[in-house]
């Protein structure tokens, strides 16, 4: 069993001179292939710093990251763009797709960036679109979805690269209950069947029957409840 | 180019909204040009058709030809320096002539030259003449509408000297007056003077000398000769009376349609792109390249100018065809390729804002956003 991300003594701190305030202290996580992780967390305990840093988008002042392996520190800013396009699938609040794109071109075209060819982008959205039960609505715009199938295209899309790792910015914040649950059990079966892994960050403790561990981010560090 | 078009094809109405200001404005500019382009050449046409690069003419003339005295003596001057074929005297006198078989009186411009050196009018209808040929002419094809035809005769009001009419040329114009040609032998009975005198000196040969020469030999005339001007054909037309003025406002209006065209273009991507500024930083999340984006905004001003661009070249081709021959409008493809490329480059330049403001956007927005 490999690991999908590793983050290894991962301090970020802001700030500078006497004020400076840390985020994530010394945080160490290890998330392999097959596993579901739920980082949970009251607003302003980290989470968006903690998933940015994760997710290469934000470099930690200190410690080492991996994805699938490769490690991110000596990255130039180009190379993690094209890291976070091949190894990391990204959902994030509301789901923000693109509101000009209909529902297969949304997937279509982060294939294009990967160079992905035509055929084999038709035949992979095809499969993920089926998969999640959109198929039907794939020439329809986002703003003629409603909310939880948008979260469905937003999971098709993160996934649509083949990515080792997902990272969910709250991918529930905008749907109700019975919706929010629904698109966790579809990450969580997502998971399963790529047989890669995926990190989700929420303050909602509703959300968790089908996470393989939950983790709570409190001071700078995680901490399982077993 | 992939979200560039399925954008446009999304907010058809948005960017059909600036297409039609960009197609007006473009329209605008290419039909002052045209406009421009075509008071220059009803102007200065006898001028600008002149194979000549250089024009000797009086220091203290101020480069105006009718101001500008010179003899044989420079004549021979010049010649020695660029070749006799090279070099020839021109003579310009305003007047006013009627016909005998019309009911006209016009304004005209009598440009005597050597009707066997290079300035020589090419006639298009008719006969061209000789320097032997005295009390014949060639005239400006606009003299036609007049009621001038081969064969009439037309007579100068100042002198009383008459000429029949053997040829017509096209776009003869000086100061918007039609050119009528004459020998030198004519302008010298004209002027009182006498080509057998040969002193010449009190007489007034000719205006200025015509040169064909390189930028070398021009300023080597001028050294040689203390009293007298080299000027390019550009500075003599500049001289023309009245067309500086013409051509300032004129050129001023395009400038400002231009900036004009740039602003709009330059404010309505901008405020677009700060509307967009939370979808760029999921694209960039996402692991969408600066570059890719960036040719994305630009492919959108392309689209949108080179379409409008295209529509208004239309446009004035259809405009043309139907504008009455009286109104002067002339729009050639050099000019107008290079006001088309003008135009896209200001629309680039407009949209380079755009793309800065992009390339600010961080991909870390995309995190711990409700809003979408």
């Amino acid at each position: 069993m490999s690991a999908m991300l590793m983050m290894k003594q991962v301090t970020k701190t802001y700030g500078d001179g006497g004020q400076t305030m840390s985020v994530l202290h010394n945080l160490d996580l290890t998330v392999n292939e097959g596993e579901f992780v739920a980082v949970l967390g009251p607003s302003g305990s980290g989470k968006s710093t903690f998933l940015s840093t994760a997710g290469a988008l934000l470099t930690p002042t200190s410690g080492e990251i991996y994805i699938d392996g490769e490690p991110l520190s000596n990255k130039d800013k180009r190379e993690l763009t094209e890291l976070r396009l091949q190894k990391i699938g990204f959902m994030f609040q509301s789901a923000q797709l693109l509101p000009y794109l209909k529902v297969e071109e949304q997937l279509l075209y982060v294939a294009k960036l990967a160079k992905l060819g035509t055929k084999e982008a038709k035949v992979r959205a095809t499969y993920l679109l089926k998969r999640l039960e959109i198929w039907e609505r794939r020439n329809h715009y986002p703003e003629q979805l409603s909310g939880g199938e948008k979260q469905r295209v937003a999971i098709a899309r993160a996934w649509m690269n083949k990515p080792a790792i997902l990272f969910a910015d709250e991918p529930t914040a905008s749907l109700d209950f019975q919706r929010g649950k629904e698109v966790v059990r579809m990450i969580a079966e997502e998971v399963k069947s790529e047989g890669k892994a995926a990190v989700m960050v929420t303050h909602d403790e509703r959300m968790l029957e089908w996470c393989d561990r939950v983790l709570h981010l409190e001071d700078g560090i995680l901490i399982e409840h077993l | 180019m992939f979200l560039a078009l399925r954008e446009m094809r999304h907010s058809k109405a948005r960017y059909s909204l600036i297409m039609v200001i960009m197609l007006l404005v473009s329209f605008l500019v290419l039909f002052v040009t045209g406009l421009a382009r075509g008071l220059a050449y009803a102007n200065i046409s006898a001028v600008e058709n002149m194979p000549a690069n250089y024009f000797a003419v009086q220091a203290d003339a101020d480069h105006a030809f009718r101001r500008s005295q010179l003899s044989d003596k420079e004549l021979a001057a010049a010649q020695s320096v660029v070749g006799a074929d090279k070099a020839t005297a021109l003579a310009v006198q305003t007047s006013t002539i009627t016909a005998d078989d019309a009911d006209i009186k016009a304004d005209i411009t009598f440009f005597a030259v050597d009707m066997e050196g290079m300035l020589a009018p090419k006639v298009a209808q008719g006969n061209a003449i000789t320097n032997g040929s005295t009390g014949s002419a060639v005239v400006d094809a606009k003299l036609e509408q007049s009621g001038v035809t081969i064969g009439s005769t037309i007579r100068d009001q100042a002198s009383g000297m008459s000429w029949k009419v053997a040829g017509f040329v096209k776009d003869s114009s000086y100061s918007h007056t039609p050119v009528v040609y004459i020998t030198q032998a004519d302008w010298q009975a004209m002027k009182g003077g006498s080509v057998q005198d040969g002193a010449g000196e009190q007489a007034t040969p000719y205006n200025v000398i015509a040169l064909k020469a390189s930028s070398a030999q021009a300023a080597e005339i001028t050294s040689k000769l203390d009293h007298v001007d080299t000027i390019t054909q550009k500075q003599a037309i500049a001289s023309v009376p009245g067309y500086s003025a013409e051509q300032n406002s004129l050129l001023m209006m395009i400038v400002f349609l231009f900036v004009i065209a740039a602003f709009v273009l330059a404010v309505f991507f901008y405020v677009i792109t700060i509307q967009k500024t939370s979808q760029f930083g999921i694209l960039k999340a996402m692991g969408t390249k600066m570059s890719y984006l960036a040719w994305s905004v630009v492919g959108q001003v392309m689209i949108l100018s080179v379409g409008s661009l295209a529509i208004s070249l239309l446009l004035t081709f259809g405009m043309t065809m139907s504008l009455p021959d009286t109104m002067p409008f002339q729009l050639e493809g050099s000019t107008m390729i290079l006001t088309s490329v003008l135009f896209i480059g200001m629309s680039l330049l407009g949209s380079l804002i755009s793309v800065a403001r992009v390339a600010k956007v961080d991909a870390l927005e995309a995190i711990g956003r409700t809003g979408a």
